[in-house]
This record gives structure tokens, C-alpha cells and sequence, in this order.
């Protein structure tokens, strides 16, 4: 994102009585990006979020709206429309009465009303359907009703707080899909907040990773996925396997090194990491990044044997546990209609991956330099 | 092997006959509360309003005839009119300590919802002795300001109600405001709405059902509870003290007190019917599963000073008052000899009429919350037709007004099977029929929240019915029962209009005594007396609140979360 940032979070600390919600939160959001704040419950989001948008005031820190600080700019002023998580529709008002709600306090003509209101009404394809009461529609539909109304003024920053909460698995999975669609087609500048890591990579250009009101890393969702900065990051998104390791040796020339883990000896690829001779590190492995294999020998490095001690099948994946010599590692295997399912107690010869994530035992943070 | 099918055969019958009895308990207990409900009220009610029509000489309409010749149609006009001033001040009033006390500076809604709560511990008629005592001829006000004015009649009549009743209504809308989800609000800002304009477009038009709700009851107590009417009322004629004059007078005459009633009983029939009917499907407010927490939102001076303005007037008046039945309590007699005088609080008068109000109010009180609690399970947990007729009965109970049931009551229970009058059951009776509405809702929305997957759980593990309501449900329900107590046993302390006509000498009401007094103008006497009522119900009040300590509910977290009605 090398474009101007449109909004600047700059260390907003938020504390209510003794308790910090937000301590020192900073973030930039570049123009027409989707970025989510992920975290845990409690983590401040919310909190955040309000500040944003002006209906909580921040204890310190600023928030820029295109180069301005806007502070002490009230909500109606600021051109940060938020989206309630439970949609905060008003059921007294049809869907088209709720969508030109903010238009008519801004006092549009009668007839730019209407227009805009189909315009919306086609955007979130709820054509037809402006007529109808609030708790006559479906729960997606309500959904899009309360996105078309934030949209209706057109806002320069749109905030999503956890939209897709109150719907159920398969109709979260279509709305994410409609909702990115929408807001590539708008171009709008959005903040989406959600506690669904799977969510959150999906839908966003850019995460924010947050925990007990701190910002743990900021990036990519390969980034966050492949490379985090920390065991929270490492654990929250997806499943990691940890191994404890000593770096045993370090070749310059392969740029690789021989880490001594729980499991035995491996050999790892440095790629842009420094190690040292006897650092204690934690070695990163994704479920899915082992290989499992029966007819291998355990002579080649990064290969141990070990048993099956549990088999969890998900129709496109089979998540095994296996027992390594004591160490349980959690293995993802694809596709086994075509490669069948391991049995309990069976012998298997684990594999590790040389192209490992690498975090200090002492800060758990990375080794990058 | 035929042994053994005969065998098992009379196991699954034994079986079957449990689980019939226990799915339909629920059921057999709904025919139960509907045939009372309809021997405790719907008997009463018709027995009034058939009296109306009928006279010796069979079906009649010259009692009707009689209502438009003589000065009864005026009688009629004027409590329409008591009535709907009385609730619109209240209503208008109510919401706006109301908003303040839910919106406003934070700093102000605890004291500003006490005070106005207040007036619900102590009879309606204390607000007709404070006014005589303050603005009376012989007044403190009056003496004051050398001022010359005029409060018997209709505008004593219409203050004293609206300051009697005006916390009822409050009550009520402050429990709409308090469950309206403030995101509605947020969003409508979060949009560009100035405040006035949410206040137009958002907040007021869901709280309809509540203002419909809030008008039916004050509307019903303000024509029919007639303390304070028949006490400032001086020539202006009005139904409820008519109907209470015509009952007890010389020539008692229930046939005209009948046709009388059906003109109390119109008005509140058609905002009843026009609540439940029109209304009913419109409950917004609880439309939202998650209420988003209420952040302090900063009140502009445009709609703050106004509100302000209201709230303090009215809780002037109220501490006003209260202090001012307290002085008179203590003085001889005010305004011409105003000597310290403890005469009128140790008269022993009233001590006995007091112990049997304490004994019939926590009677009533005890039944009318069970009584309450079960009709809000059989209509909530109930799979039997008519669940909505039970429920609307026990509604329409409380929407009666008290003069028009009390007649009933005197009527209906006159005479064996039944023969009630005179015992001390009729006026607990009186008053669990008419206020068990209160806990059944309370009831029913406790029950609403409660999922009924807990209760099959518990029948899961092998609990029966009854016991499932015993160890489950009623824990659950327990604060709303509490509620429903207290409700009940406060209305029952305090409220005149049904049981003056059921009270007899051996067990004479507090109530009825002050009102006989005030009437009288034994102002001193009936002061006292009020004072000790409210002392005893703000004890009994404070013994409940230690009591309820032990089990974790309290008295001031439930009044919040609930209303009287």
C-alpha cells in the first residue's frame, strides 16, 4: 500500500476506570484498502472503533482523516459511517425508509432521495424490497440494508463491526464474498472488525492483529499467516506446531543451520534469519507443511518416527496427532479420498519442512533481522 | 413370552400415563387459572354491567335514559376530561425525567428517579392534604402570598392526580427507555441527526407501545382511584366519587351504579382494545437480541433545560408535599392553630384498621405474585388454545377500573355458593384478581428469556414437571415473583377504590379510614395517619430488601428493570 494513508490511527490509549482498553494503538489505512482489526474478545476493537467514529473520545493519541486530526470533530461531521454489529436497523422504518434515513437529515431533494436509494438498493441487490418492514426481510438482507444505509451518504471511511456475527456459517461465508464485492465496487476505505481469524484473512488486503488493547502485528494476510512476530499472532491464526530448539550448527554457505528440537535433529533453511551457535529459538511448523510416510526410513534429516494417536476427519482434510517420541505434532493431510485414511496406532515417518518460521525463545519474536 | 408382552404391555401403559399427566399439567392448570379468573372477574364484572341494564321489571334501558337527563352525563364529560389531562401531563412528564434519568447527566438520574419514584410508597390522597394544607383557604402558600385561590374543584382535582399518578407513568416509560437499544440512537447520530431530531424521528416513535401502555394505566387510576376527586372535587361532579356515594349512600342504587360503571369502564375499553389489538405485533423495543451499552451522551441545552425545568417542579412538589403531611401530621390544626400537637399520632383509631390493611396487603401480596407467576407460565409454557384469553383476562383485571370491580365483587359474592361479604377474603381476593397482572408479566418476560431447552433438560435428567418448575424455573423467576409482591402488597396498603365497598367494621382498611377523614376535613388526623402508612411500608420495604440480601435479589435492581405493569 504505497498510496498516502487516508486515515492515521496514532497511539490512542482509551482506559475505562483501571482498565486499559486501548494501550497505545497506532495504525495507518491507506485509501480504497479493506483492513481488519482481529482479535480475541476484549481486545479493544470496539473500543477502537467507537473512537474512530467519534462516539467514544480517546484518553490520548490522535486519529487523521486525511492529514487533519479529528479529535474534536463530532460523529455527524467526521465521514466515518459505522456499520453495528447488530445492524441498529430502525424497526419502525421500511428498508427504504432506513436507507434515506441519513439523506433526509442532510435534507436531500425528494427526488435525489429516491434515486439514491434504488442506486443503493440495486448495489446491494435488494431491488424490489424498499417497501418492505425491517422484520419482514431475512437476516443477510438485513445485513445489506444496514450496509446500503451507511453507504447512503457516501462516506470517505466505512466501519464494519463484526457484520457477519448475527448469520449463520453458510450465509457469513456468501456475505463476505457480497460484502468484499460491494466495497470493491465502491472503493471505499474500510475498517472491519471481527474475532474470526478465517474471516479476517479472507476478506482483508491488510490485519490487524490486536490483543489486551496493544496492536501485536500489522501485514499482509500471508504475512500474518506465515511470518508472525509473536507466538500470540503464531497461535491465533490457525494451528501452529512449537518446537523447542538449540542451534547446534550454522552453515554460511548453504544458509542453513542444525537446530537440536524436542524431536531430534534438524536442518532448517536460514533464508533472511541470523542465528548463532547455542540460541535457544522455537521453531514454527503449520499443520498442513508436515509430511506423512510410511515406507520412508528415519535416516534423512527432519525425519521422525512416530505413531498415530488420533484421526479427526474433515472431508477435505484429515487431521492426524502424532505421537513423536512423546512430542504430540498436529498434521494436516489433504485430499484423502485419493490418499485414504492413516489408522490409529499406525507407524508413520513424520517429515519437517527445511523452510521453517523461527521465533527467540527468550522475547518469542522473530529472528529476522 | 405372552407373560412378558402382558407384562411390558401394562409397564408402557403405567408409562404413558405419567408422561400424559405430566405434558399436560401445564394444560389442566391453564383450564384451572382460566376458571378462576373468570369466576374472579369476569362474574364481577358482568354481574355490574348487567345491573345497568336490567332492573326489577327485566332488560331496560332507563337507567341509560337517566344518565343523559340528569347531571350524570356532566359527571361523565368531566372524568373523560380528568382522564385524559391527567394522563397526558403524566405521560409528557414521565418521559421527560424519564430520558433524563436514562440519558441525561449521570451525576442526576439516581437521586432524580428516587424522588420521583417516591409517592408510589404512600396513598394517592396525600397530594388532596398537601394541596389544602398549602394552597387550601387557610393554606401556608395561601397565608404567604396573601393569594386568593380557588382548589376545590377541577384543577385541584386534575393536580392531585397527576401528581399521584405521574410515577406510575414514569415507571413505565423509563423501563421502554431503558430496553430501547442505544445503537438505534448512535446509528441515527452516527447518520448526521441532531439530537431533537432523533428524539422526533427515532426514539419517540418507539416508545409508542409504551406511551399506550403507560396512558391506559394512569388513565384507569386516575378516573377510578377518587381520593383525591372526591376530596377537591367540592360541586364539580365526577363518576367515581358518584358511583362511591351512590353505593354507600341512603338509597343505594346498583343499578345506576352499573350504568355508571359501563361509562367509567368505555374509555379504558377502547384504549385496552386498541393496545392488544392494534399494538400488540409492535414491541420494538426488543427487537435487538444484544443491547449495546448506553454511553453518556451529552444533552443539548435546547431539550436539557426544558426537561430540567419539568423534573424539578415535579420532584419539588413532591418533597413539598410529603413534608408538608408531615407537619400536619403534627399540628393541631393547620393554618389556625399552628401548635405542636402529638394527638393525632398516637390516636389509637387507626392502629386496628392498620394491622388488618398490614395482615389483607401481604396476603394479597403473597397470592397475587403466585397467582401471577403461574398464569405467566401456563401462557408462556402452554400449548392449549385460549392461552391469549387467559392472559388478556388477567390483563383486563388490571385495567379495570378499581370502583367497577369493587361494585363487582360486593355484587357477585353476596350470596351463597359464594358468600364472601364482610370476611376478610374478599378484599385479599379483591386484590390479588386485580393486581396479578403485574407479576405475570413481570413472570412472562423472565420466562422469555429463559430458554425452554433448560427446563427439557431438566426433564432430561429425569425431573418431573413439577419438579422442574420447583428446581429450575422458579429460581429463575424468583425476582419476578418479588416484584410482583411488592407491587401488590404497596397498591393494596395504599388503594381505595376497589375495597371501600368491600371493607366492613371487623376489618376496617387504613386507606378507607383516611380517605373518611380527609373527606371530613379532619386534616390533621388523616396527615398522621399517612404518615404512619408510609413508615410502615417503607419498613416492610427495607425488611424485604435485607431479607432478599441472602438470595442475591434486590429491590432497587429489580424496580429498574421493571415497571408497574
Amino acid at each position: 500500500m504505497g498510496d498516502e494513508a487516508m486515515l492515521v490511527v496514532n497511539d490512542v490509549h482509551k482506559s475505562f476506570g483501571h482498565v486499559g482498553a486501548l494501550r497505545g494503538v497506532s495504525a495507518d489505512i491507506a485509501k480504497g484498502e479493506l483492513i481488519s482489526f482481529l482479535g480475541p474478545s476484549g481486545c479493544g476493537k470496539t473500543t477502537l472503533m467507537r473512537i474512530i467514529c467519534g462516539l467514544t473520545k480517546p484518553d490520548a493519541g490522535e486519529i487523521i482523516l486525511e492529514g487533519r486530526v479529528i479529535n474534536d470533530v463530532p460523529p455527524d461531521r467526521r465521514g466515518i459511517q459505522m456499520c453495528f454489529q447488530n445492524y441498529a436497523l430502525f424497526p419502525h422504518l421500511t428498508v427504504a425508509g432506513n436507507i434515506s434515513y441519513g439523506l433526509q437529515v442532510h435534507k436531500w431533494k425528494k427526488d435525489k432521495i429516491k434515486a439514491r436509494v434504488e442506486e443503493l438498493l440495486h448495489l446491494v441487490q435488494l431491488e424490489g424490497l424498499g417497501d418492505r418492514r425491517i422484520d419482514e426481510i431475512s437476516g443477510g438482507q438485513q445485513q445489506r440494508v444496514a450496509l446500503a444505509r451507511a453507504l447512503a451518504l457516501a462516506p470517505k471511511v466505512l466501519l464494519l463491526d463484526e457484520p457477519l456475527s448475527n448469520l449463520d456459517a453458510n450465509l457469513r461465508v456468501h456475505m463476505r464474498a457480497t460484502l468484499r464485492e460491494i466495497q470493491r465496487k465502491v472503493n471505499i476505505t474500510t475498517i472491519f472488525v471481527t474475532h474470526d481469524q478465517v474471516e479476517a484473512m479472507t476478506i482483508s488486503d491488510r490485519l490487524v492483529v490486536m490483543n489486551q488493547g496493544a496492536v501485536e502485528q500489522v501485514g499482509s494476510p500471508v504475512e500474518i499467516y506465515e511470518k508472525p512476530r509473536n507466538e500470540f499472532v503464531a497461535k491465533f491464526i490457525g494451528y501452529v506446531n512449537m518446537l523447542q530448539g538449540v542451534v547446534k550448527d550454522t552453515s554460511d554457505a548453504s544458509r542453513s543451520a542444525v537446530i537440536d528440537t524436542e524431536l531430534g535433529e534438524s536442518e532448517i533453511a536460514l533464508g533472511d534469519s541470523r542465528l548463532s551457535r547455542g540460541e535457544k529459538i522455537y521453531v514454527i511448523i503449520r499443520p498442513e507443511a508436515i509430511r506423512l510416510d510410511i515406507r520412508k526410513s528415519t535416516g534423512p534429516m527432519n525425519s521422525f518416527a512416530g505413531s498415530i494417536r488420533s484421526v479427526m476427519y474433515a472431508g477435505s482434510t484429515v487431521k492426524y496427532t502424532v505421537d513423536v517420541g512423546g512430542k504430540d505434532l498436529i498434521v494436516d493431510e489433504y485430499d484423502p479420498t485419493t490418499h485414504g485414511i492413516r489408522r490409529m496406532g499406525e507407524r508413520v515417518v513424520a517429515e519437517i519442512p527445511r523452510n521453517v518460521h523461527i521465533l527467540r525463545a527468550d522475547s518469542r519474536t522473530p529472528v529476522l533481522t | 413370552m405372552a407373560q412378558a408382552r402382558a407384562l411390558s404391555r401394562a409397564a408402557w401403559a403405567r408409562e404413558n400415563a405419567t408422561e400424559f399427566i405430566q405434558t399436560h399439567v401445564v394444560n389442566i392448570a391453564g383450564g384451572v387459572l382460566f376458571l378462576l379468573l373468570a369466576v374472579f372477574l369476569l362474574w364481577p364484572i358482568s354481574a355490574v354491567l348487567v345491573k345497568g341494564v336490567y332492573g326489577p321489571e327485566g332488560f331496560t334501558l332507563r337507567f341509560y335514559e337517566r344518565f343523559f337527563t340528569a347531571y350524570y352525563y356532566r359527571s361523565f364529560l368531566n372524568t373523560l376530561l380528568l382522564g385524559v389531562l391527567t394522563t397526558s401531563v403524566c405521560i409528557t412528564a414521565g418521559f421527560c425525567i424519564a430520558y433524563l434519568t436514562t440519558r441525561g447527566p449521570r451525576f442526576l438520574r439516581s437521586p432524580l428517579k428516587w424522588l420521583t419514584l417516591l409517592p408510589l410508597i404512600a396513598p394517592p390522597y396525600i397530594f388532596a392534604l398537601s394541596i389544602i394544607m398549602l394552597f387550601g383557604r387557610r393554606g401556608f402558600i395561601t397565608q404567604l402570598l396573601n393569594l386568593d385561590l380557588q382548589i376545590f374543584g377541577f384543577t385541584g382535582v386534575v393536580i392531585a392526580q397527576t401528581m399521584a399518578f405521574l410515577p406510575l407513568a414514569y415507571l413505565i416509560i423509563e423501563n421502554m427507555l431503558t430496553s430501547l437499544d442505544s445503537s438505534l440512537e448512535d446509528s441515527a447520530a452516527n447518520l448526521g441527526a441532531s439530537e431533537g431530531k432523533i428524539l422526533r424521528s427515532i426514539t419517540l416513535p418507539l416508545l409508542v407501545p409504551g406511551f399506550l401502555k403507560g396512558s391506559l394505566i394512569v388513565y384507569v387510576m386516575a378516573v377510578s382511584e377518587f381520593g383525591n376527586v372526591a376530596i377537591l372535587a367540592g360541586r364539580t361532579p365526577f363518576l367515581a366519587p358518584d358511583i362511591y356515594t351512590i353505593v354507600t349512600g341512603i338509597e343505594t342504587d346498583f343499578h345506576m351504579a352499573g350504568t355508571l360503571s359501563m361509562f367509567l369502564l368505555l374509555p379504558v375499553a377502547i384504549i385496552f382494545l386498541v393496545q392488544n389489538y392494534f399494538y400488540k405485533d409492535k414491541g420494538y423495543v426488543t427487537i435487538s437480541g444484544k443491547p449495546s451499552y448506553a454511553g453518556p451522551r451529552q444533552m443539548g441545552l435546547l431539550i436539557l433545560i426544558p426537561m430540567m425545568i419539568v423534573a424539578l417542579t415535579e420532584v419539588g412538589l413532591i418533597v413539598l408535599s410529603f413534608a408538608v403531611v408531615a407537619i400536619g401530621g403534627f399540628t393541631r390544626i393547620v393554618g389556625i392553630d399552628n401548635t405542636f400537637t402529638l394527638a393525632y399520632i398516637v390516636d389509637w383509631r387507626a392502629n386496628h384498621a392498620l394491622v388488618s390493611s398490614l395482615r389483607v396487603s401481604l396476603l394479597a401480596g403473597l397470592f397475587g405474585a403466585a397467582l401471577g407467576i403461574l398464569i405467566a407460565y401456563v401462557v408462556v409454557r402452554g400449548k392449549f388454545k385460549g392461552r391469549g384469553a387467559v392472559e388478556g383476562l388477567c390483563l383486563a383485571g388490571f385495567a379495570m377500573p378499581g370502583t367497577v370491580l369493587g361494585i363487582g365483587y360486593l355484587l357477585a359474592f353476596n350470596s351463597p355458593p359464594l358468600l364472601l361479604t364482610g370476611t376478610m377474603i374478599i378484599l385479599v381476593l379483591n386484590s390479588v384478581f386485580r393486581f396479578a397482572a403485574v407479576g405475570m408479566e413481570a413472570g412472562i418476560t423472565k420466562l422469555q428469556q429463559l430458554s425452554i431447552e433448560v427446563e427439557e433438560a431438566s426433564r432430561n435428567l429425569g425431573a418431573s414437571t413439577p419438579t422442574t418448575f420447583r428446581r429450575v424455573v422458579l429460581p429463575i423467576i424468583f425476582p419476578a415473583a418479588m416484584y410482583g409482591f411488592i407491587y401488590v402488597f404497596m397498591t393494596t396498603m395504599v388503594s381505595l377504590s376497589a375495597v371501600v365497598f368491600l371493607t366492613s367494621p371487623a376489618y376496617p382498611l387504613v386507606a378507607v379510614f383516611i380517605f373518611q377523614w380527609a373527606h371530613s376535613g379532619y386534616i390533621g388526623l388523616a396527615s398522621a395517619t399517612t404518615v404512619k402508612v408510609i413508615a410502615i411500608v417503607a419498613v416492610c420495604l427495607g425488611i424485604i430488601q435485607v431479607m432478599s440480601r441472602w438470595t442475591g435479589f434486590s429491590i432497587t435492581g429489580e424496580i429498574k428493570g421493571r415497571y408497574g405493569g
